[in-house]
């Protein structure tokens, strides 16, 4: 799903963001990508949404190179992916519903191909009692968990999330983790940029450590500490 | 990109800057009010000068006893004369009403005749300017003509201060047609700020920059109609001001070329090219990638 072979991003001559980093990620897996703040993880998101380009290397998603993928596709290779970020990104002005069916919309979707889309993933995150209310009218955890709802809305093959439980208390944390367990259950990538070690530790799933910018690989799965996997579903 | 969306953001960016859209309209209405009034004026004053017509030279006004075709004659065996027309007093009455149809019902109560018999010289292109003057002067001591008066330079400089009068007023409409559009851009720009989170997620879920820019140039184009239709009324009601006035107390220059509003093609353009100067407001916000 994705391949990223010596890929490094600098920001100006000595600022290197990513340095050489070469990974494999399989279709199908849980992957968490995680190192100190400032060590490029942000950056390596960006690089495989195509929010950046790299200096030099190769970004392979999907089997898309990424890299020379022309402006004008990128918005259609987005529609592959789906998004996560710490700060949930909701419309405040719209309903958790209408946020979801928005999106589409601008798509070119068919109204009602929106509704019964929109209404699956809030299904999917356990938001559909909740369907009508404004963000605000949320908690914390009922934002990041409809943020995922959008994220999952157009049936991504990857799902990319950037610290989503950077703003969430533990016990909501956990219940973002096993949401994305069992989105990656049902087939779907699941690439996760956290510096909560002891939530990766308790997922027991693949870990890829980044430290100024270059990578270092640990399967946590094997190590002692990831005995437990209590958010994996079945 | 569907329709309903397309309409329904660009409603929901209206709404989102109420006062920023309603100073966007007004200034678009006041930048195309000014050179509106400046065509009614135009246009209203060019109807006492039409440049098509062949122009008078010198106008005989006779004495109503006089035999208006033997002067016409005597006029006529000048070589510099190209035609002469004699317009009675019957005659000029009807011009007069077909010119001016709102001020041509009033003289009908009158017993007599308003206007004297005439006769219009017109002369032969090639003639020099003073020829007028000298045929006026020499046609002044004829019996039965009461006045001669050179037209030419008089019709002349009238057509050129309608000119000028449609110059300044294309400059002027120029000039706050760039300001109309800068402030479309400012405002689309404010627009653009508001609903920065909203562009973010609508890239990040894989919408084209048309789609995403699509109800800004929308919504900019509308403001620009808006604004356009708004200077269109302010101009109408404008008018209908001074007719209203005019017919409380005449004036006796203002009443004569105060009486007909914009043509249609004129003031359809109004709006129009409102609708265009906000979509070039937009476009020039828009120039470059909105930030997310």
């Amino acid at each position: 799903m994705i391949q990223v072979f010596r890929l490094c991003k600098d920001y100006g001559p000595f600022r290197h963001a990513i340095s050489d980093v070469s990974f494999n990620v399989e279709r199908g897996e849980f992957v968490f990508l995680t190192g100190p703040s400032g060590a490029g993880k942000s950056t390596l998101l960006k690089l495989l949404f195509r929010e950046e380009l790299p200096t030099s290397g190769q970004v392979l998603v999907n089997g898309r190179n990424i890299g020379v993928l022309p402006d004008s596709q990128v918005p259609y290779f987005r529609r592959t992916l789906g998004v996560v970020f710490q700060d949930f990104k909701l419309i405040g002005r719209k309903t958790i519903f209408e946020n979801l069916s928005f999106v589409q919309s601008v798509l070119g979707l068919p109204r009602g191909e929106q509704k019964r889309r929109a209404y699956q993933a809030l299904k999917r995150v356990g938001l559909q009692h909740r369907m009508n209310s404004y963000p605000s009218e949320l908690s914390g955890g009922e934002q990041q968990r409809s943020a995922v709802a959008l994220a999952i809305v157009n049936e991504p093959v990857l799902l990319l999330a950037d610290e989503p439980t950077g703003n969430l208390d533990p016990v909501l944390s956990e219940e973002i983790m096993k949401l994305f367990a069992e989105i990656n259950i049902r087939g779907t990538t699941v690439f996760v940029a956290t510096h909560d070690i002891d939530l990766i530790r308790r997922m027991g799933k693949r870990v890829l450590t980044i430290e100024k910018g270059m990578l270092r690989e640990r399967d946590m799965a094997r190590e002692s500490l990831a005995r437990e996997a209590p958010f994996l579903p079945g | 990109m569907n329709s309903r969306y397309l309409f329904g953001e660009a409603w929901a960016i209206a709404r989102s800057g109420p006062r920023h859209t309603a100073m966007a309209v007004l200034l678009i209405a006041l930048a195309f009010y000014v050179p509106g009034l400046f065509a009614l004026l135009a246009r209203n004053l060019s109807r006492m000068s039409d440049p098509a017509r062949d122009p008078v030279g010198v106008v005989l006004t006779l004495d109503p006893s006089a035999d208006a075709r033997a002067i016409a004659a005597k006029v006529a065996q000048d070589r510099r004369v190209a035609r002469v027309t004699i317009v009675g007093s019957e005659a000029a009455l009807e011009r007069f009403r077909r010119a001016y149809p709102d001020l041509g019902a009033a003289l009908q109560e009158l017993h007599e005749a308003p206007f004297p018999p005439t006769i219009e010289v017109h002369l032969r292109p090639a003639v020099p300017a003073l020829a007028a003057r000298d045929l006026a002067a020499s046609a002044q001591s004829w019996p039965g003509v009461d006045s001669a008066e050179s037209e030419e330079a008089f019709a002349r400089k009238f057509r050129d201060g309608v000119r000028l009068l449609r110059g300044a007023g294309f400059f002027l409409g120029g000039l706050l047609a760039f300001a109309a559009v800068l402030s479309v851009a400012s405002a689309v720009r404010l627009a653009l700020d508001l609903h920065r989170d909203e562009i973010d997620i609508m890239r990040r879920m894989g919408a084209t920059e048309a789609a995403i820019r699509a109800p800004f140039w929308l919504h900019a184009s509308f403001e620009g109609l808006a604004g356009g239709a708004l200077s269109l009324l302010l101009l109408y009601a404008t008018y209908r001001a001074a007719i209203h006035l005019l017919s409380r107390e005449p004036h006796p220059v203002l009443s004569l070329f105060w009486v007909g509003f914009l043509d249609l093609p004129t003031a359809l353009a109004l709006p129009a090219v409102g609708a265009i100067a906000g979509f070039v407001g937009s476009l020039l916000s828009l120039s470059k990638r909105p930030k997310s």
